[in-house]
């Protein structure tokens, strides 16, 4: 289950071997990822661009555990999660994955201390530790003084950070992003890519970004491209 | 923080649809247990009858006629203690026609005997026995028309036609609400001296008292047997039974009461279904993000049957606490002051509040159990790919 690939002491922790992703329109077929091979490294911070329909997003609802590749080997953190069940994958991920989508979705009658607690009531934890982590997740990001906040109170940049704290509460190895930036002005852009960099480089996070932004993708490590399902070299 | 307090917590989204839906289930409740207690106050009224009251009167129908030394003959049957007349009078204020009272002609003395249940004090009770155009009158009914002790009534009779006079000799009150407040009683002879040929020297009915409330069905056959081979022949029954038998001509309008009781809490399950539906719709990418950051089908599922089951319960809730005074206050003491006689109680039950309360949590969880099964099912990715 463990096995992993090690180069130059760092391990990877995710590999792809000859996954493929076919989806069906009716009697259509779609290729959506053809054979890919991909690995990438414990404590790295990679991008994935590419075009509209390049299947960058199902490259990364892969990674995340949110979906199963129609063939290949998909090991994220040491398990293959190719022939693993939805509640399985459920659980997987809410040990292992933090998310930070485009659009924040906070619960808006939740406050932000509260949103960041949410995926915390699915472990076995007292409701003061709950509440613990999720002030020192916002704290980690700069919101100790909008705890009490709702999400209609916050900026939206104010409301990617909570996001990030909701996806850090729970000590996850990898983040996956999907166009973190897409809905911030620049400067808000920058302070969330800077705060993904300290997740990164403090935290020693797993940092996978699907953006369209060349100024996002400039903030990671490596930066793959996808073009028509496929690696571009 | 909980799983079920953030489903609760999900009613306060948006505020103006929860306040209609809270004010619909609220309704539903209220309606059912007004329903519910107009069936219980009704089918309950013979229980609060007087179990040691025997009532007599003409074989064929209450319409018609005994003779009044009928009543001195059942007086003489073993067990009969004392012995009551009545005849119903059918007057009317002509100040208002379209209000209805009970005018009752009847024997004082006697009545008060029968009926120990009448309350009024010594003087008011001895100027009534000493004035033959002397009136006793309810108290509900005195408040309601504006009458005191000593106050000159003139009504207007519909079986007995003419202008009659009344002196409000007193006021009475009940220590049982088997007999209503809103009657009132004068004295037989003042009818019946104004009465010729076949009208006269007769009565409505015959009330006995017995000193065996057991022995109401022996009394009773003696009384009809005493009086089977005359002219007019004559059926008895309790007082208990004599409601019954009243409350089996309206056995139709008692179902018609509970199947409304039972399809208006239906309508509110829809309109909260609808309602749980519509939020389940619009939040079908915060149910992506939930599943993904690792919530369970079963888990989503929770929080639409909570956040209905938390509607239905602060609905109910309010309904159950505007139905005690709307239905006690309000409606039960119109009910008990005036019709008395079938609605003796007409009081919420706590078991027909909890019943209410239950329904309204149950039916609108029930109501949700669709939009949750939808939600569970929702594919991830699915869901994810809505949020833009």
């Amino acid at each position: 289950m463990s096995e992993s690939h090690n180069f130059g002491g760092k391990s990877d922790i995710i590999a792809l071997s000859k996954v493929s992703k076919t989806f069906w329109r009716g009697k259509e077929r779609l290729d959506v990822l053809q054979d890919l091979n991909l690995t990438m490294q414990e404590g790295s911070f990679e991008a994935l661009m590419g075009p509209s329909g390049s299947g960058k997003s199902t490259l990364l609802n892969l990674i995340a555990g949110l979906d199963v590749p129609s063939s290949g080997s998909l090991k994220v953190a040491g398990v293959e999660l190719s022939q693993m069940s939805e509640g399985d994958r459920a659980g997987f991920r809410a040990a292992n994955i933090g998310f930070v989508f485009q659009t924040y979705n906070l619960l808006p009658v939740l406050t932000a201390v509260e949103n960041v607690e949410l995926p915390l009531l699915l472990a076995k934890l007292p409701a003061a530790e709950r509440r613990k982590r999720a002030q020192t997740a916002l704290r980690v990001v700069g919101l100790e003084d909008r705890m009490d906040h709702y999400p209609r109170q916050l900026s939206g940049g104010q409301e990617q950070r909570v996001t990030i704290a909701r996806a850090i509460v729970g000590d996850p190895k990898i983040i996956v992003a999907d166009e973190p930036t897409g809905d911030l002005d620049r400067h808000a852009a920058n302070e969330i890519l800077n705060l993904l960099g300290k997740l990164n480089t403090e935290f020693n996070k797993t940092i996978v970004m699907v953006t369209h932004d060349p100024a996002a993708a400039e903030r990671a490590s490596i930066c793959h491209r996808l073009d028509k399902g496929a690696l571009a070299l | 923080m909980t799983l079920l307090g953030v489903a609760v917590r999900n009613i306060k989204r948006s505020k103006l649809r929860t306040a209609l839906t809270l004010a619909v289930v609220a309704i539903a409740t209220l309606f059912f247990i007004l329903l519910r207690t107009v069936i219980w106050s009704w089918t309950s009224a013979s229980e609060f009858s007087a179990k040691d009251r025997i009532a007599t009167r003409h074989k064929v129908s209450f319409v018609m006629t005994l003779p009044k030394r009928y009543a001195e003959e059942i007086a003489q049957i073993p067990g009969v203690k004392a012995v009551a007349y009545a005849s119903w009078f059918g007057a009317k204020n002509p100040k208002d026609e379209s209000d209805f009272f009970a005018t009752i002609a009847t024997d004082p003395k006697t009545l008060l005997d029968v009926y120990h249940e009448i309350q009024t004090t010594p003087e008011q009770k001895q100027a009534w026995f000493e004035n033959r155009r002397g009136a006793l009158v309810g108290d509900a009914l005195a408040k309601k028309e504006g009458w005191k002790v000593g106050d000159k009534v003139t009504l207007t009779g519909s079986i007995y036609p003419g202008d009659w006079e009344f002196f409000v000799s007193g006021i009475y009150t009940t220590t049982t609400t088997n007999v209503d407040r809103s009657t009132l009683y004068f004295h037989w002879e003042y009818m019946n001296e104004s009465l010729t040929g076949a009208r006269k020297d007769q009565v409505g009915w015959i009330l006995a008292n017995i000193s065996d409330a057991g022995a109401s069905g022996r009394i009773s056959k003696e009384i009809d047997a005493k009086f089977g081979e005359r002219d007019l022949q004559t059926v008895t029954m309790s007082e208990a039974a004599l409601n019954q038998s009243f409350l089996g001509m309206f056995s139709a309008v008692l179902k018609a009461v509970d199947i409304v009781s039972i399809v208006m809490i239906l309508i509110m399950g829809l309109i909260v279904g609808n309602t749980i539906a519509m939020g389940v719709r619009e939040r079908t990418n915060e149910f992506g993000v939930l599943r993904a950051i690792g919530f369970l089908p079963k888990h989503i599922a929770q929080f639409v049957l909570g956040e209905a089951a938390a509607i239905g319960l602060f609905g109910g809730l309010i309904g159950v606490a505007l139905g005690y005074p709307f239905v006690n206050a309000l409606v039960g003491r119109a009910l008990e002051e005036n019709m008395g006689n079938m609605f003796p109680q007409f009081r919420v039950q706590p078991g027909i509040a909890a019943l209410g309360l239950a329904l309204a949590i149950v039916l609108a969880m029930a109501a949700a159990v669709l939009p949750a099964r939808k939600a569970a099912s929702l594919k991830v990715v699915d869901a994810l790919r809505r949020v833009g």
